[in-house]
This record gives structure tokens, sequence and C-alpha cells, in this order.
């Protein structure tokens, strides 16, 4: 850069030398020079007036003009006192540089003036003193010893410890001591070269061979070719020698494309995530390893004549019972198909259940208004005797309370057919279920319009009782708690659950489904399964949540009936589809592990009729079976 | 490799060809080699008349060509092949068929008579001819199982077992063709599904739903024995005591978690059982414990033993019929599966005088008859029946075997062998 252009300051020289001249005294003394910071004045001179600061500081760039016109810079000092420079006299510099140097400030001082001992270094015959030692040179120091005793106390009490060993290690240590020495650096694993260039071919050679040379055609297309659609950038060109080669035109641009292929090249690695669709499904094991499951149809029983509405197995596993909509009420041996006993009733049946107590041989049927227990004498013959002294040892009470059901006891023809129990409800019954431990079964009656929707009877003592006193929704089913005193309800989208005992609503589940058909409690009592008409089936955890925990969208057409097995992991749903998928559920002790569930295997075997499929299935009670009734008139047995 | 090595040789003496190698073509199958074997024998004696050979191939049934079982087989094309050949077994005929009016559950048959159990509550008596000697009526359900206890001359004892938890011990005179009741045994909680006698006769062992094997004496008795009747019992009962002393029994032999579904005697001291629960339990017969288990994986409904081979057959609730070594240790090593029915195999029983032979009849409709030479493929299916089989058997002397399935009619068919060997 040029120096700045020298200015002329006249103000400044003239200011100068008159201050030069007058001997400008503060006489505030020696107090620091802020505290008149705020003032215009800095002091007061021997006459008592104010000193006045310069109108106008020097800023930095007056100090820069300065520094570099005055040549006298360097001898100017700044007297705060006074807030003006003075120039120092030759004199005074002197002064300065002896005193930078160490010397004295008065010249005429001679520092090295020979100096005369006083006293001498030989030792004299008479001493200047002749003082005998004190007797305190011969004793030993109280004071010494004094402190001594208390450092050994101190070494004894373990006040004092012993200086610790220096440390000899370095300070510094080895900053790549851990890095392996043959690991490709971080800065050399992110490299990324720089493009190559193409290396040059016979094309761009001074002589290359012939077919290398576009004919004249070519020649023309490649003129009208866009730069861009070229497939070479260049003609290739014959010349006898190398000496004929001309200079190379497009050199420039040739250089300059490279310079942006260098320039524009991504210098950066994109880091892509490779994410295998594979590692995102969930790990399920193969259904091979979650045998034994059913596989195949074993088993058909056939004898009905119409659609089976609906079966259910005695607690031993060798019977089968089943309802029709041809008026009959079927009895099956389970591992030969043959059918025992047919009994008619006066409707179609909509329900059947074996009760699940082995000390009792009773079925539950229901059809239209009734619901029938009937004793099918299968099985063993105490059991069956002492289920008849059951039904027979009731005394009825003194007063007769008025009940929503009536109950008859069978008698004649109907007792020799079976039937022991009648109980007339006023409405038509469509589901019928026992409790685990055999005395009590409850019926359903579903209608929109009254809270007499379900009824809780009492077989030992005949009692019947309405547990609603609302109406909630129409009830599709309810099912007893396996080993709890708690009541499901399901209406057309809710299950909820109640307990017997508080008489209260435990929960509330929300099934996401438009309309409930059936519903199954797992045997250890904390999982749910609801099949609905909307082909889905919903698995709740009762611990985890009242929403589902899974949703199973397995059919193709509305759900009928659902199942799990008492012993195995095993859960089934038949849907009008014709077929039944089994799913293996496996419920944890552990109350971390979720339920884990996998579909293993769909069976099929039944015929659809009337857009009817299965429209019920229920396990064998110690076999891994499953029983599927279908509107094709038949029962099959899948093993 | 379009020649063979090859060295026939037999056990039967009548059909022996000389020991010299032959070369025969390597695809040659089962009937060029038979009428090798008949050219041979031709040339040996004049006399001969054109006989269907079987051949073996290191102890396996030739079923398809030489070259393709030999390579199945894995056995060396180089060295002179030994086949050995018998007499080719016949197909069984359906001979007689006897009509029940309803399901039959069980049958058993000797050397002349058959006894079939109903599931219209009777048990019959048949000659071989296919007449009805005898019915057997008492039981106030369905006769689950029947067997021959003992035949003296013109009396014998049979048993019949019923879902009405009792053993009926009969005893009858084929010639007067009188019936009489001798013992009811009574003890069982539910439905007696399988009895069997031992070899000495005089003791039977019945295994039922309730899980239990019961042991019981089989000698008819006339005097009242350990009946000490409750008085509360049920009028019900006491009226079916009439058909006979009532009989308690000796030994129970409790352990199997599931429905026993067939127990057979191996010996005079060990009984085998099997069950619903898939095991098959070997029992000691005097102190009543467990002394092997063979464990399954399905349910086993029906089994066999053959005392020519020492195996064991089971019929489960899968295709397969299962060969089992009882006197093995280790307990659950099926020997051979033999494989080709599509249902269930509800009936096994081993040929009485053949150690290789054994039928099986099915759910699929089907009588297997099967030789443990070919595991691959059954000799002969017998599709004589109409709706399931449910129970197999051979009758002793003569090879036949009657099978028994489910029709609407309900018949039995009786299959015989055609007569073609001497032996026997």
């Amino acid at each position: 850069p040029l120096p700045p252009l020298p200015r002329p300051h006249p103000a400044k020289g003239i200011h100068k030398c008159r201050k030069m001249g007058q001997d400008i005294r503060n006489t505030v003394g020696n107090v620091p020079m802020e505290w008149y910071q705020d003032y215009p004045h800095i002091g007061y001179n021997l006459d008592g007036k104010k000193i006045f600061k310069p109108i106008r500081n020097k800023d930095e760039l007056d100090e820069f003009l300065d520094k570099m016109e005055n040549p006298d810079y360097w001898r100017t000092v700044h007297d705060k006192m006074t807030a003006s420079d003075i120039r120092l006299t030759d004199e005074q510099v002197d002064l300065v540089h002896r005193l930078q140097k160490g010397q004295f400030g008065d010249v005429n001082f001679n520092e090295y003036e020979p100096s005369v001992d006083f006293f001498t270094n030989e030792v004299m015959i008479h001493p200047v003193t002749n003082r005998p030692q004190d007797k305190r040179s011969f004793i030993p120091s109280l004071i010494e010893k004094e402190k001594v005793s208390k450092l050994v106390h101190a070494i004894k009490m373990g006040w004092i410890k012993p200086r610790k060993p220096k440390e000899t290690t370095p300070q510094y240590y080895d900053l790549w001591a851990k890095e392996d020495p043959n690991a490709i650096l971080g800065r050399h694993k992110m490299h990324v070269p720089a493009p190559k260039m193409r290396l040059p071919g016979h094309e761009e050679s001074y002589n290359p061979p012939p077919e290398y040379l576009l004919t004249e055609e070519e020649r023309l297309v490649w003129e009208q070719q866009d730069a861009e659609d070229r497939k070479l950038p260049f003609l290739p060109q014959k010349h006898s020698c190398l000496r004929a080669v001309p200079a190379f035109s497009r050199f420039i641009h040739e250089r300059f494309e490279r310079c942006l292929d260098l320039y524009l090249c991504p210098r950066q690695r994109k880091m892509r995530v490779n994410v295998n669709p594979e590692d995102l499904i969930p790990k399920l094991p193969k259904p091979k390893d979650l045998q034994p499951f059913p596989t195949t149809m074993s088993l058909v029983y056939r004898g009905h004549t119409s659609l089976v509405r609906c079966i259910s197995a005695s607690p031993t596993g060798q019977w089968l019972v089943s309802g029709s909509d041809d008026f009959t009420v079927r009895f099956w041996e389970v591992n030969t198909g043959r059918c025992m006993k047919t009994l008619e009733v006066g409707g179609a049946v909509k329900s059947v259940a074996w009760n699940p107590n082995p000390a009792v041989c009773l079925v539950a049927v229901c059809f239209e208004h009734t619901v029938l227990l009937l004793n099918p004498s299968l099985g063993d013959r105490l059991v069956v005797s002492s289920t008849d002294q059951l039904i027979t040892a009731y005394e009825p009470p003194e007063e007769d309370k008025e009940q929503a059901v009536t109950w008859a006891l069978s008698e004649g023809l109907e007792h020799n057919k079976g039937h022991r129990l009648t109980l007339t409800h006023p409405k038509a019954v469509k589901q019928v279920v026992w409790h685990g431990k055999g005395d009590y079964l409850s019926s359903v009656m579903p209608d929109n319009s009254s809270n007499l929707q379900v009824l809780i009877h009492q077989v030992s003592k005949r009692r019947t009782q309405n547990p609603f006193r609302k109406n909630k929704g129409l009830v599709q089913c309810v099912s007893f708690h396996p080993l709890r005193p708690y009541f499901f309800v399901a209406t057309q989208r809710y299950v909820r659950v109640y307990n017997l005992i508080k008489q209260e609503l435990t929960k509330k589940l929300m099934t996401n489904c438009k309309w409930i058909s059936s519903m199954a409690i797992h045997p250890g009592g904390d999982n749910l399964i609801c099949g609905s008409y909307d082909c889905r089936l919903a698995w709740f955890d009762l611990d985890l949540s009242t929403k589902p925990y899974k949703m199973l969208r397995h059919h193709k057409k509305a759900l009928r009936g659902v199942a799990y097995h008492r012993n195995y992991p095993l859960f089934a749903s038949g849907a009008d589809d014709g077929s039944v998928i089994v799913c293996h559920g496996m419920v944890y002790n552990d109350l971390l592990q979720n339920p884990l569930i996998v579909p293993v295997k769909v069976l099929k075997g039944h015929q659809i009729t009337h857009d009817l499929g299965v429209l019920d299935v229920t396990f064998h009670p110690t076999q891994p079976w499953v029983f599927s009734s279908g509107a094709d008139t038949t029962i099959r047995l899948f093993t | 490799m379009s020649q063979l090595q090859t060295r026939f040789f037999t056990d039967n003496k009548k059909y022996s060809v000389d020991d010299v190698p032959f070369s025969i073509p390597a695809a040659s199958e089962v009937q060029e080699l038979s009428n090798v074997i008949n050219k041979l024998l031709e040339a040996k004696n004049g006399s001969h008349s054109q006989i269907e050979f079987d051949f073996l191939v290191r102890g396996q049934f030739l079923r398809t060509s030489l070259s393709n079982h030999m390579e199945a087989e894995g056995i060396s094309t180089e060295d002179v092949v030994e086949i050995e050949y018998v007499e080719r077994f016949t197909a069984p005929q359906p001979e007689e068929c006897m009509m029940h009016d309803d399901w039959i559950s069980s049958v058993e048959a000797d050397s002349e008579w058959i006894l079939t159990g109903s599931y219209d509550k009777t048990a019959r008596i048949w000659s071989l001819e296919g007449k009805a000697v005898m019915t057997v009526a008492g039981h106030t359900d369905v006769v689950k199982d029947v067997a021959w206890v003992r035949r003296d001359g013109l009396t014998s004892l049979l048993l019949t077992a019923s879902l009405d938890q009792t053993i009926l011990l009969w005893e009858w005179n084929s010639e007067r063709n009188k019936l009489k009741a001798r013992h009811c045994c009574r003890g069982h909680a539910g439905s007696v599904d399988t009895i069997a006698t031992d070899p000495t006769r005089t003791k039977f062992c019945s295994g039922s739903w309730d899980k239990m094997l019961k042991i019981w004496s089989a000698v008819a008795t006339e005097e009242e024995e350990e009946v000490e009747e409750p008085p509360s019992r049920p009028r019900k009962k006491q009226k079916t005591e009439q058909l006979g002393l009532t009989r308690t029994p000796l030994m129970t032999l409790s352990g199997h978690n599931e429905a026993v579904s067939s127990v057979l005697w191996l010996d005079s001291e060990e009984i085998c059982s099997a069950s619903w629960d898939h095991t098959i339990r070997l029992w000691d017969a005097e102190t009543g414990s467990v002394k092997t288990t063979l464990t399954g994986s399905k349910v086993f409904n029906h089994i066999s033993y053959s005392p020519l081979c020492r195996r064991l057959a089971s019929g489960s609730t899968d295709r397969h019929v299962r060969l089992w070594d009882p006197r093995s240790k280790d307990g659950s090593l099926v020997l051979l599966s033999l494989t080709s029915h599509s249902g269930w195999v509800t009936a096994v029983k081993w040929a009485p005088s053949h150690e290789h032979q054994l039928v099986s009849g099915s759910l699929d409709n089907l009588v297997k008859l099967w030789d443990t030479r070919s595991c691959k493929t059954p000799l002969y299916d017998v599709s004589a029946h109409e709706d399931k089989v449910l129970c197999v058997d051979w009758t002793d002397s003569r090879r036949q075997h009657t099978s028994n399935t489910l029709t609407h009619q309900a018949c039995i068919n009786l299959e015989r062998q055609q007569h073609t060997s001497s032996l026997d």
C-alpha cells in the first residue's frame, strides 16, 4: 500500500513550542489522574488556576500520523499530570539510555574508583573485638531441642509423613499409542480420489489405424451432432509423421473441462442407509418348530341334515356334542366318528355347552326360548348316576321368589331321553355357557331394548339372577373367567369385564371391530380373543391394555367362532370362508414378555353353503386336535 | 452299465438253481428276472410250470428296475450281485362278507371261529364260511373289544368288553350252541376299550378310558368269589349282575396319563399297552411296575407284537405304521416307518406265521398288507371296504386275515390268500 500523503499540522508545532518554555506544574499531587477523567481540567497550577485538558484528544489516527511524520516521535513522552507531550532533550535521552544500561545517572560519577578496605582480610594479631565466645555456642540449643522434639512427636503421631517419592513418569503421553498402526486413518478412510481421466486410445493417435478414422458420412453426422451427443469430442486425424502434428487447439478447453471435473466432483461419500426389508420383519419361529398343532383333516362326523351351529367336547375328550338347525342334538364318539345318540329338540339349536366339571355329566342346550340341561348318559356310570342324584336332590326353598325364568324338571319319556331340567326364558336364547366349576351357567338373550339380556343360573339351587340393571348395548356373547370371579360380556363393539364379587365394572376393552361374533378366554385368564364379523380377530392382553395387543386379519370373511386350547398354546378361528386358522399363541409367565402369536396352519375342508362356512370351532381337551362344524352339515376333526 | 453279474439263491429247495453267476441286463425288472428263473427251472426240470417270483437284493424287495434299485440302495455294480428269490405272495382276495347291522368294533379269529364285537351291543360268533353261529347279547352298551380265552374241544371261553364299563366272560359250547355268561368283571370307571388274554390262558388284561390297566383271572369258577356287595348300590346295577358272578381285578396298573387304547401280552410276565398319552408302556405283570416307556408323538390307536421277529407295530393318529423294538433299552427308537395310508391307522396286526408280514387298517377305507423288507410300498392294498376300517385280524393256521369295516350295511370282509405253496 502506498504511504498516506503527508499532511501539514501547523497547530501542533506551535503548541509544542509554547509549552516547552513554560513550566506548567500540576499541584494535585500523586493522585490517580483518572479522577479528573470527567472534568475539563486536569489539575491546578502553582497559581491555583485550572490546567485545562487539550481541547482535542489525540486519537489513534493522529497518533499514527504523528508516529510517521514526527522525526522526534520516539523521544516524545506523554505527561499525564499535565496531559501534554514533552519532547525529551538530548541530555534526557542520554540519561534514559544510561539508566537502561544500568549505569549511574550522573555522568560524572566514577563507579570504578579504587576502594580502600576498612577491614583487612588478613588475621591481625590484634583482633577488632576480643570478646570471648558465648556459652550458648558450646551447649545444645534449647529452642532447637524443642523444635526437634515437636517434630519427633509429630512423626510418632503420624502427623508428618515421609515425603512421597517423586514421580519419574513423564508428564506427556503418546496420543496415538492406542491406535492400530495398520488401521486406515479416518481422513484416509474418507478419501475420495479425483476422477481419473480417460486414457487416450487409438483414435487419439497421430496415425490411427484406418478403422478409427471417420468416413465422410460419419464425419458429416459428427459435425451435425450436438457437442454433447458426440461419441468423440474430436475428429481422429491421420498424420504422416509426428512432425506434421499441429498444435493441439483444444488444449485450453480440455484443461478447463478437467478443472471443472475436479471442481464439481463430489468429494464426500454419500452415507446411504441400506436397510434390508427382511430385517424389519419381526423374527418369528417357523411353524415346523411349534408342533404339535392340527395339520390334516382326519375324521368327518356326518349325520346332521342341516347346518351345524355349535359343538362342544366333553371334559374327558371322549365325546362331542353338536347342535344343528335340523332340530337335533347329536352325541359323537370322538375317535371313530360314530354318532352315539340323537336327541330331537323343539327348535334350531343355537348353542351347546358340555359341563366342564368332569364329575358332572350335563350338557346345556339352547333353542328358541329354552335352555335344556341334558344328561347324555355317556362316560362313567357313576358320574352319570351322581349327576342325576344331584338334580333330584334339590329341595325347593320355603318362600318362592319370582324368577325371570321357569325351572321345570323333566319326567317320564323326556327323562328317559335324557332331559333333566328345562329353563324357559322370556325371550329367544342365543348362547349358553358354563362356569368352570360347573354349577353356574349363563344364558344370553340379545335384546336392544331391555336390561334382561344376560342371566346367570345356579343349577344346584335352581336359582336365576339378572346381574345387570342397565342395557349397555346388544350383548353378543358372555364368558366366565376360568379362575377368578370375573364375567366377560361382549356387546357389539366392546367387551366389558365385571367383577362378580364386588359387582362392578373392572375393564372395558375396545375391540376396534364393528361387530363382535365370538369370544374366548385363555385358560390362564389374562388373555382374550375376539372374533368379529368384519374378518378380524383381536387378541387382548388384559394386563397390558384395553386396546388389542394384536389384530389378525387372516380370514377373508366374517369370523364365526374362536377357541383356545386348554393345555397347548394354540388357538383357532373359523370363518365364513370355510377355513379354520390355527395359530400358536404362547403366553409367558414372565410379565415382561409379550405373548408370541404365530399363525401355523390354515385348515380347509368345509364346503361353503349359503355363504356360510365354518360356524363353530372347539379344541379337544387333551390332544392338539381341533373340531369345526360347518354349514355343510358336517363336523370335521383336524389332527 | 448294461449287464450285471448276478447270482441267484433261495431258501426253498424246490426252486433252487445252480450257484453260478449270470449276466443280466441292468434294466431288467421283476418280471424279466422271474422269467429267467422259470427258464432255468424248466431246463432243470421238464415238468416245471410257470411260477411268479419276487426278488430281494440285500433284504429289500425289488420294485423298480435292478439298476435303479441298486443306485437307490447304494450297492456297487462292480461285484456279483446276490439276489434272493422267493415265491411271490399272491394278492389277497375277499372271500366272505359277513354282514352286520351296525358298525363292528373288533374282530378276533382263531382256526375255526371268528368272533366280532359290534356297536349294536352284541358280539357274534361266525364260522369261517361266514355263517353266523351265535349272537352274544348281554351288554348294555357298545361292545368295544372281544377275545378268545381258550378252546377245549367243544367248550370255549370268550371275553367281551364294552362301553358299559364291564367285561363279560362267556362259556360257549359249540356243539350244543349254548352260551352262558360266567363272570362279569367290574372295576373300570370308563369304557373298556381293549382286552388281551395272556399266553397261559389263565389271565387277561384290560385297558380302559379311565387310564387304568387291570389284570383279571380268566378261569371260570363256580363258587361266589370275593363279592361283598355294598347295600347302597343302585338297583340297576344289580340287575345286570344276573349275567354272571361278579369278579374283581387281580391287579390294577396305573401310570398312563390318558386313555389306554390297546393292550397285549408280550409273554406271560410282560404286558404292553398303548395309550392316548403318546406312550407305549411295558409292564411287569407280576409286580405291576412300568419297565420301559416308548414315547411317540401322536396318539396310539393300536399295537401288535410278533413273537417271530420280536417287533412291535403301532398304528397312531397319523398316516404311519411304526415298528419298535420293545427290548431296546434306549426307549423311544422307531425302527421303521411304513407310510402309505392317508388316514389314521386304526389297526395293525402281525402275521401269525410269517415274520415279515403285517396288515394295517386305516380310516382311509384301505387295508394294506406290508412286508417289512419293502418298507416304501405295501405288498398289496385291499380296497374291498367302503368305509372306515376299525380292526383287522389274521386267522391262525391258514393264512387268512379278516378285517372289519364300517359301512352302512356293515360287513365283515374276509380275505383269503390263494393257496399256492405247500408250506404251512
